[in-house]
């Protein structure tokens, strides 16, 4: 379980972290969901103690990270995969990181062999690819079968094969009743893998639900209606207005109608007939909602005119 | 002792330690033959010693230190020596605590094997080095070694970087004492560190080649000179690794 209580990182003027409140549950998986310089890889830097927060509080089974006696056995962390000597093997790089906690040696090997890397083991890290130094720091992660697990965008860099393993990973983590907080700064890949989501942007909570609350709070979906006559327009949109419709009219011979089911606008187009030209139900995706909460808080957006829009 | 025994798995894992300590073997040797073999030396085995560790040794002391210590920034491996260690202060304590016992043979090693090598080839005019003044000079030569790293330890931490804490301590050894000199404070130049080190290594009242005067202390006097810059390192070291993020 991580908790966190108001957590606070400025950097001079700039807040990176903005009174962030809220807890990770163990036996399921939290996707960590914002876009980039959201200040995800800031808390859980916070959350493991590398970066001292401005005020607030971040606690791992309700005690600071470095307050935990043996850190690695209740905490696995991926981070950044590349913070390694790149002079170091694989091998040696696990074995040191195993002595640090006094987990035993034999698990170094039985690691390696889960996340694939035997091979590899007496590579240096400096000669590894993006995806096997990700394999590498999940098998750092899981070292000392920790309860409590924290990935920063753990997919990033793997082949599709990859990809499979590290979604079944994390599903099977939070099964056997670990706590997994997986970051992403795509919502597609949350969807596959989260139970629950936690989105930020620029530092502020935006949204804390399960993930089924989340997409039917945010994925609105609306009818649109085409007809040729401005006349008709005027008169359907009014009928619906009427009978509880929210109905723009965003364009030329289009209208947008919103809290009312298809079968009942084409009824109504039909019992005052009016011409159509179009009638289709339309369901924003997830995708769609996780951009429009967090358009307001892009850290890094390209604004609208330099994309011509 | 788990973050001690992880620092050790790290120091004997990397290249650079070996190189590092390969060199050193292969330059006191070198320097020591040559030196023993110029028909103009009146040094003694013992001094040809506390020469080797001055102008060569020490240089890759702190090229070792600084590189276990002040490279894992360099490299961000830095993060992970936290995460796994994040009590920061055993962080420090464990690099020291690896980085000294092996310094110490380093030099006690090195000292010896200068002593060896040049004794059967210096001419007669030089006064033999008794077994007593070997083993002493050996012996000091390794407590600077240790002492050295310790102080690189506290230096890289503070400084974050190799380039920074190789400026700041090869300042301090090599340039200090030329500036000191030439504005008189000649009785200072025993209290920088490079000086005591060679100091502790030469004796009370021997002629001290770099301060010219016979040096002004016994060898525990020396390393108390030397342990008293070790303390204000590690303590410059310790206050920036608890405040600052890594």
């Amino acid at each position: 379980m991580i908790t966190l209580r108001s957590l606070t990182k400025r950097y001079g003027a700039k807040t990176v972290v903005d009174d962030l409140t809220f807890d990770v549950e163990p036996g399921t998986v939290t996707g960590f969901l914002g876009p980039n310089g959201a200040g995800k890889s800031t808390t859980m830097r916070m959350v493991l103690g590398l970066d001292h927060p401005t005020s607030g509080l971040a606690l791992v089974g309700g005690r600071p990270y470095a307050e935990l006696p043996h850190p690695l056995r209740q905490v696995g962390a991926l981070l950044d995969a590349k913070a390694l000597h790149p002079g170091r093997t694989a091998e040696k790089n696990l074995l040191a990181m195993a002595r640090s906690n006094d987990i035993p040696d034999r698990r170094v090997g039985e690691l390696l062999e889960q996340v694939g890397l035997t091979e590899a083991a007496r590579k240096r890290t400096g000669a590894f690819s993006l995806g096997m130094s990700q394999r590498l720091g999940i098998a750092g992660a899981l070292l000392g079968d920790p309860k409590v697990l924290m990935f920063d965008e753990p997919v990033n860099g793997l082949d599709p094969d990859g990809v499979l393993w590290v979604r079944g990973l994390m599903r099977s983590l939070a099964a056997e009743g670990r706590t997994v907080l997986v970051s992403s700064h795509l919502m597609s890949e949350m969807q596959l893998t989260a139970d629950r989501l936690v989105v930020i942007g620029k530092g502020r909570l935006l949204a804390d639900a399960p993930i089924e609350e989340f997409i039917a709070n945010n994925s609105v979906s609306a009818v649109h209606v085409r007809l040729p006559d401005a006349g008709d327009r005027r008169v359907l949109a009014e009928r619906l207005r009427r009978d509880g419709a929210e109905v723009e009219l965003p364009s030329d011979g289009e209208l947008v109608v919103r809290d009312m089911p298809v079968e009942r606008v084409g009824d109504a187009a039909h019992a005052l007939g009016v011409r159509l030209h179009g009638l289709s139900p339309r369901t924003a995706s997830l995708e769609q909602a996780y951009l429009e909460l967090t358009a307001s808080a892009v850290e890094y957006g390209v604004s609208e005119r330099a994309l011509g829009v | 002792m788990a973050a001690t025994h992880a620092e050790w798995t790290k120091l004997w894992s990397v290249r650079s330690t070996w190189w590092c300590l390969g060199s050193a073997v292969v330059l006191m040797a070198g320097q020591a033959g040559l030196t023993a073999i110029s028909e103009s030396t009146d040094l003694p085995a013992s001094r040809i010693a506390v020469d080797g560790v001055f102008y060569l040794v020490q240089f890759v002391v702190l090229a070792l230190a600084a590189l276990f210590v002040a490279g894992e920034y360099a490299t961000g491996s830095i993060r992970s020596t936290l995460q796994w260690v994040p009590v920061r202060r055993r962080v420090l304590v464990a690099k020291c605590a690896v980085l000294a016992p092996t310094l110490f043979v380093l030099g006690v090693v090195l000292a010896a094997l200068a002593i060896a090598v040049s004794v059967p080839l210096l001419n007669d005019r030089v006064p033999d080095t008794s077994i007593g003044e070997a083993v002493r000079t050996a012996l000091a030569a390794g407590a600077y070694c240790a002492l050295l790293g310790m102080f690189t330890v506290g230096v890289s931490v503070a400084l974050r970087s190799v380039a920074g804490a190789l400026t700041v301590t090869f300042l301090l050894l090599l340039v200090a004492p030329l500036l000191l000199g030439g504005m008189g404070l000649v009785a200072a130049l025993d209290y920088l560190p490079g000086i005591a080190g060679v100091n502790v290594m030469l004796g009370e009242g021997e002629p001290s080649p770099l301060s010219g005067n016979p040096v002004p202390y016994n060898e525990f006097a020396g390393i108390g000179v030397l342990a008293g810059w070790v303390v204000a390192a590690l303590a410059a070291g310790d206050a920036v690794l608890r405040r600052r993020d890594a």
